[in-house]
């Protein structure tokens, strides 16, 4: 008995500790935007918000910003639209051989170091001469995006009714009509939930857009990166606390969208 | 008007252009699936395939004669560059002893936090999986960039060891080996951790309790009973953490002045422009970590079996 709470406390002990550690270098992140002075330092000597100020005023930082924000969405329009119909023709797929190499070829680009991606592509965009405008940073994170909306999407597919379909054929309905108005209202919440995935993915995303983004498509964790590399300062900190609050917020809204959706299909 | 169309105006051609097209269901199965999945598949051809095929073609070309790459040329010099400089051969076996510490530490300690989720109910169970989580919402530049003023010889953690008194020197966490693989651990960690925890979702509890009625000790059960059910999860968690950290670029490049593969790669790339060299590095890495990747899986699906119960 003595020995089995000893466990069950050393147990304890290592997964708060676990805990803890995780969530320690966030917690570094959020402190140190608040520093008052240009030295980073956990936790910080006195706290101000001057470095707030500072990005609101830094033209680079809000460039960057604006940049994330379009490649964001860019890729997550794309691996939408990829993902969701892949997903749907896998689902009724009855077994042909093309059908087999989808979800390997889908998820083998994840399985590829960034920097093995990033060289690849920085050499195969030269080639084509499209180096350095949006247009490459969504092709590469639309790479990594797809995955995680064509594994949603098969999840949400697979709880889908079928009879809903053949139902829509009988009264006429074409086969974009179906889809449209039959087959999305019943997913439009693994839609979003997987669109809002695929737009934080490329949000964080940072070693193929370091290889693939210049001086005016650079997004900002490849800004981060260079500012990091000549100093560390508390300007970072605040960037970073904006991304992680960004990401926390679109979870909310994905969490409540669903949610609500719950709610009134119970109340109706 | 002329022919069998009667109706005015454009609604004539639209209904008969609809009549025309097939119901969904009419068409046939297959045709329509390769049709939905026909978009992804020329995409992942002409943004996956293709550039790995052009990425090998330029491996092939001269890249002795100067710095920059000629098109059209055919040379092996650059694999033998790959195969004969012990920088290079240096650099190579860093980036998989990195990679395997990386690993068998992110597994170990993913398996015990998933178990703890697992294992664990309501508020708590939503915390754990929120510690996860958060990191992953954080760029891996700025996971990587906390960890100087944790880990560096003025930094919290040694502040804390020198005031308590278990250290009487500053330790150099940062640049160092140390910080590179704390670092890269604490990428890779959440992905193990969702990995592993998916699998033990699935599990019934109810069979390590029969384990411990019929004697078995907690370790014994764990090992006999929860082990052999979570391997497919452990197996992804490997191969994720690394395939990932043998490719680690952010934190050991900020973190330690070990220079690993990607570092090195993205120097000769963007530094030196030396695109034959850096496409035969990659090549070389890519078949070396499949190879790894291979026996990893293999060794791990040998223990499942041996570990198997039924």
């Amino acid at each position: 008995m003595h020995r089995e709470t000893l466990e069950t406390l050393a147990f304890r002990t290592g997964y708060l500790t676990l805990f803890a550690l995780l969530l320690l270098p966030l917690l570094v992140v959020v402190a140190t935007s608040f520093a008052a002075s240009g030295r980073l330092a956990f936790p910080p000597e006195s706290y101000s918000l001057v470095w707030y100020g500072e990005f609101f005023g830094d033209v680079r930082w809000l460039t960057a910003f604006e940049n994330s924000i379009i490649v964001g969405v860019g890729t997550a329009i794309l691996a939408t639209v990829l993902g969701v119909l892949a997903a749907f023709g896998q689902e009724i797929d009855d077994g042909s051989r093309i059908g087999s190499i989808v979800g390997p070829l889908v998820l083998i680009p994840l399985l590829i170091p960034p920097v093995i991606l990033g060289i690849t592509l920085l050499m195969y965009f030269s080639e084509l001469g499209i180096r350095g405008s949006y247009v490459t940073l969504v092709l590469a994170h639309t790479l990594w995006a797809t995955p995680l909306v064509y594994f949603v999407m098969r999840s949400v597919f697979s709880r889908f009714d079928w009879q809903q379909l053949d139902a829509a054929a009988d009264l006429g309905a074409g086969p974009i009509q179906s889809f449209v108005h039959v087959v999305l209202p019943n997913v439009k919440q693994g839609v979003f939930v997987g669109g809002l995935l695929a737009f934080i993915i490329s949000l964080q995303e940072f070693v193929m857009a370091l290889f693939l983004s210049t001086a005016s498509t650079e997004t900002i964790p490849v800004l981060a990166w260079t500012e990091i590399r000549q100093a560390l300062d508390p300007m970072v900190s605040v960037v970073s606390t904006f991304l992680i609050l960004f990401s926390l917020v679109a979870l909310v809204l994905a969490a409540l969208a669903t949610n609500l959706e719950w709610v009134s299909r119970q109340l109706s | 008007m002329s022919g069998a169309n009667t109706d005015s105006g454009l609604v004539g051609p639209i209904s008969a252009a609809r009549s025309a097209l097939p119901t969904l269901s009419e068409l046939s199965r297959s045709n329509r699936s390769l049709l939905l999945m026909a978009p992804l598949l020329v995409f992942e051809v002409l943004i996956f395939v293709v550039p790995f095929a052009i990425l090998l073609r330029i491996s092939l070309t001269d890249g002795s004669s100067d710095h920059v790459y000629e098109p059209g040329t055919w040379s092996l010099e650059s694999y033998a560059t790959v195969f004969n400089s012990d920088l290079l051969h240096s650099i190579i076996l860093y980036s998989f002893v990195l990679g395997a510490i990386v690993t068998v530490l992110s597994v170990l300690i993913g398996l015990f936090y998933a178990y703890a989720i697992w294992r664990s109910s309501g508020v708590v169970t939503s915390l754990l999986l929120l510690s996860v989580v958060m990191p992953l919402l954080t760029t891996l530049v700025i996971r990587t960039y906390a960890f100087n003023p944790l880990l560096s010889p003025t930094g919290t953690v040694n502040d804390v060891l020198l005031s308590v008194g278990l250290l009487s020197e500053p330790i150099q966490f940062v640049p160092a080996t140390v910080g590179a693989i704390v670092g890269q651990l604490y990428i890779v960690l959440p992905y193990a951790v969702l990995a592993i925890y998916s699998v033990m979702a699935t599990m019934d509890w109810g069979l390590v309790e029969a384990a411990r009625d019929l004697g078995a000790s907690r370790p014994r059960s764990f090992v006999e009973v929860v082990l052999p059910q979570v391997m497919p999860g452990i197996i992804v968690a490997a191969v994720i953490s690394f395939a990932w950290s043998v490719g680690a670029y952010a934190a050991p490049d900020l973190l330690s002045n070990g220079i690993t593969f990607a570092v090195h790669a993205e120097d000769l790339m963007i530094g030196d422009m030396r695109y034959s060299l850096a496409a035969a590095l990659s090549v070389v890495m890519l078949v070396l970590m499949l190879v790894s990747v291979a026996i990893i899986s293999a060794v791990l699906n040998f223990f499942g079996g041996d570990f198997d119960l039924a």
